[in-house]
């Protein structure tokens, strides 16, 4: 049984269809990416699967469970975290309250919402510190989130999701404008992940791509062309001829 | 703590300095202060309308203390509970909305409830007011001394901010602050943004509505102008140059508003344009108002010594 799983997941923006009939089955446990040029639906397909915006048709099943049109702050809350393409953190916050938000959240009970002290939260405040940690940001906690570098933001991006103790990750290009050095931490971050969470990674550097993937999926004008291991991937002639060849060459 | 000791000291020493009625308007206007900047400084939401809740509440207790002689305590949870249930209705009303629309809209929800209270007169005494509002003991202490009446209001100002002190490093400020900060990640880490929003509204209703009963006590009269868009304003004015962005700052702002009205209004008709600049003043050097400069002032001073 898929962890998660799409049927002819559909998204029109008008005459536009950037995600036509996607059917996609994540396994648990597996680094899946989603690889495609520039516009193909790759992140519409991301706010399709946390429920951001609801497809205009097809079904989306988590665990088995029918989740299509669930709004996403309640998508989040079965377990499905994500990271954004663009930065997308609490600016004013400190690290620590920014991931503590995001730790908070997955809290069964709210008992103290509105009066017990955010400190006395231990175990929250322990998972958020340790999502700091993980991507290497424990030193900087205090610091406000816009004083960081945009490396860091990146880092910072990707320990907002972790804090959820999500069972899905859902990773929009972490890379995304880091420098080559950074680019080297933060793929081996993604690979640190391997084993503890089931990843779905939308990424453009082929080099991430074929180094953590477990399976790969490929979009193109909003639809999936191919799926298979990476080595299966780099053989395809329709990958090569739309998205190899093309774009990314 | 520091602060603490201050707004105590305030407290003690600002009967001396003006009229206990204006010393107690001062507190009075702090509690909607504080209310308003749950929304404001915390959720960086602009009501233009929370004079709705202050206004809605001072009528109900008002005629209820007039006419059927309640207690003070029922007065004072009559108000909280008509500030919070007005702060519902427009909160639920508003909190879809964002930017221009929603500003427009609470104070578009406000004039509403002004021409309910400017037409029905038979109630509210429309333009005249509704005069006649006791203040009733409470222990069997009398409240008509005035000065009593200050330490009443006093205590509760410092109930008030406590309360507020509490809710604002509760998860529930974090969250808030959350929001204002980016609204989409609020979202997407799992917090029903609206729900929160109409939260805040909600006991950023109470704490008007309890500011509300304390006013019409204090001056023995519901004006028409509690439930009008000017109040509504003001108390968006005070917050701003006290500093939206710290808990005290609606506080301050409140000093220097209710000092600043009180003492000018008597000797220059034209006290408002001073109001104005100290906002232009605030807009264009201290976007954090009062305890920003203060603050700015204190590394100054540090650096230089
Ligand atoms: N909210 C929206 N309204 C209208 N059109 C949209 C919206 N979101 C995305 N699109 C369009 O859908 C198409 C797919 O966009 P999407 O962002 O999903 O691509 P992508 O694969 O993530 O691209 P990139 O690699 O550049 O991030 C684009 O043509 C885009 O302009
Ligand atoms: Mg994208």
């Amino acid at each position: 049984m898929a962890l998660l799983e799409t049927h002819g997941l559909t998204k029109s923006f008008g005459a536009l269809t950037a995600v036509n009939a996607v059917t996609l089955r994540v396994e648990a446990g597996a680094v899946h990416s989603v690889i495609g040029p520039n516009g193909a639906g790759k992140t519409t397909l991301f706010n399709l699967l946390t429920g951001a915006f609801p497809p205009s048709s097809g079904q989306l099943f988590f665990d088995g469970k029918d989740i299509t049109g669930t709004p996403s702050h309640r998508v989040a809350h079965l377990g499905l975290a994500r990271s954004f393409q663009r930065t997308n953190v609490f600016p004013a916050l400190s690290l620590l309250d920014n991931v503590w938000i995001a730790a908070f959240a997955r809290n069964v009970s709210r008992r103290g919402l509105t009066w017990r002290r955010a400190q006395h939260y231990p175990e929250t405040t322990e998972r958020a510190r340790s999502a700091l940690a993980d991507v290497g940001l424990a030193e900087k906690a205090n610091h406000l989130a816009r004083e960081i570098s945009h490396g860091e933001q990146r880092q910072l991006e990707l320990a907002i999701a972790l804090a959820a103790a999500p069972r899905v990750l859902l990773l929009d290009e972490p890379a995304a404008g880091l420098s080559p050095d950074e680019t080297r931490k933060m793929v081996a971050l993604v690979r640190a992940l391997r084993g503890r969470y089931t990843v779905v990674l939308i990424e453009h550097k082929m080099d991430i791509i074929m180094n953590v993937s477990d399976r790969i999926s490929v979009m193109h004008f909003g639809s999936l062309i191919a799926e298979g291991t990476p080595a299966e991937i780099q053989r395809n002639p329709d990958v090569r001829r739309a998205y190899l060849g093309g774009a990314a060459a | 703590m520091r602060a603490l000791v201050l707004i105590l000291a305030a407290i003690c020493v600002l009967p001396l300095i003006v009229r206990p009625a204006i010393a107690a308007e001062i507190w009075i206007f702090a509690i909607f202060g504080l209310g308003l900047n749950l929304l404001l400084g915390y959720t960086g939401l602009l009501s233009f309308g929370q004079s709705t809740f202050f206004g809605s509440a001072a009528y109900v207790a008002g005629y209820l203390l007039k006419h059927h002689a309640i207690g003070l305590p029922l007065a004072l949870g009559v108000g909280i509970g008509i500030g919070a249930l007005s702060a519902l209705l427009v909160g639920y009303l508003c909190v879809q909305r964002s930017g221009l629309y929603f500003i427009m809209l609470t104070f578009a929800l406000n004039q509403l409830f002004y021409f309910v209270a400017y037409q029905w007169t038979s109630v509210t005494g429309g333009e005249d007011g509704m005069p006649g509002i006791p203040r009733p003991a409470i222990l069997g202490i009398g409240l008509t001394e005035p000065l009593h009446y200050y330490l009443l209001v006093s205590a509760l100002f410092l109930l008030a901010l406590g309360l507020m002190k509490r809710i604002v490093e509760s998860p529930l400020g974090k969250i808030l602050q959350a929001i204002r900060e980016n609204e989409v990640r609020a979202d997407a880490v799992g917090y029903n943004v609206p729900r929160f929003k109409l939260a805040a509204f909600v006991i950023g209703g109470a704490f008007s509505g309890a500011a509300g009963v304390l006013y019409a006590m204090l001056f023995g009269i519901v004006p028409l102008e509690a439930i009008g868009f000017v109040f509504s304003g003001n108390v968006v004015f005070a917050t701003l140059i006290g500093g939206s962005g710290s808990l005290y700052g609606p506080i301050i702002g409140s000093f220097v508003f209710i000092w600043l009205s009180e003492s000018m209004s008597v000797v220059w008709a034209r006290w408002p344009l001073l109001l104005g600049v100290a906002f232009v003043i605030v807009v264009l050097f201290f976007r954090g108002g009062v305890v920003e400069a203060w603050s700015r002032l204190w590394r100054f001073s540090k650096r230089t010594a």
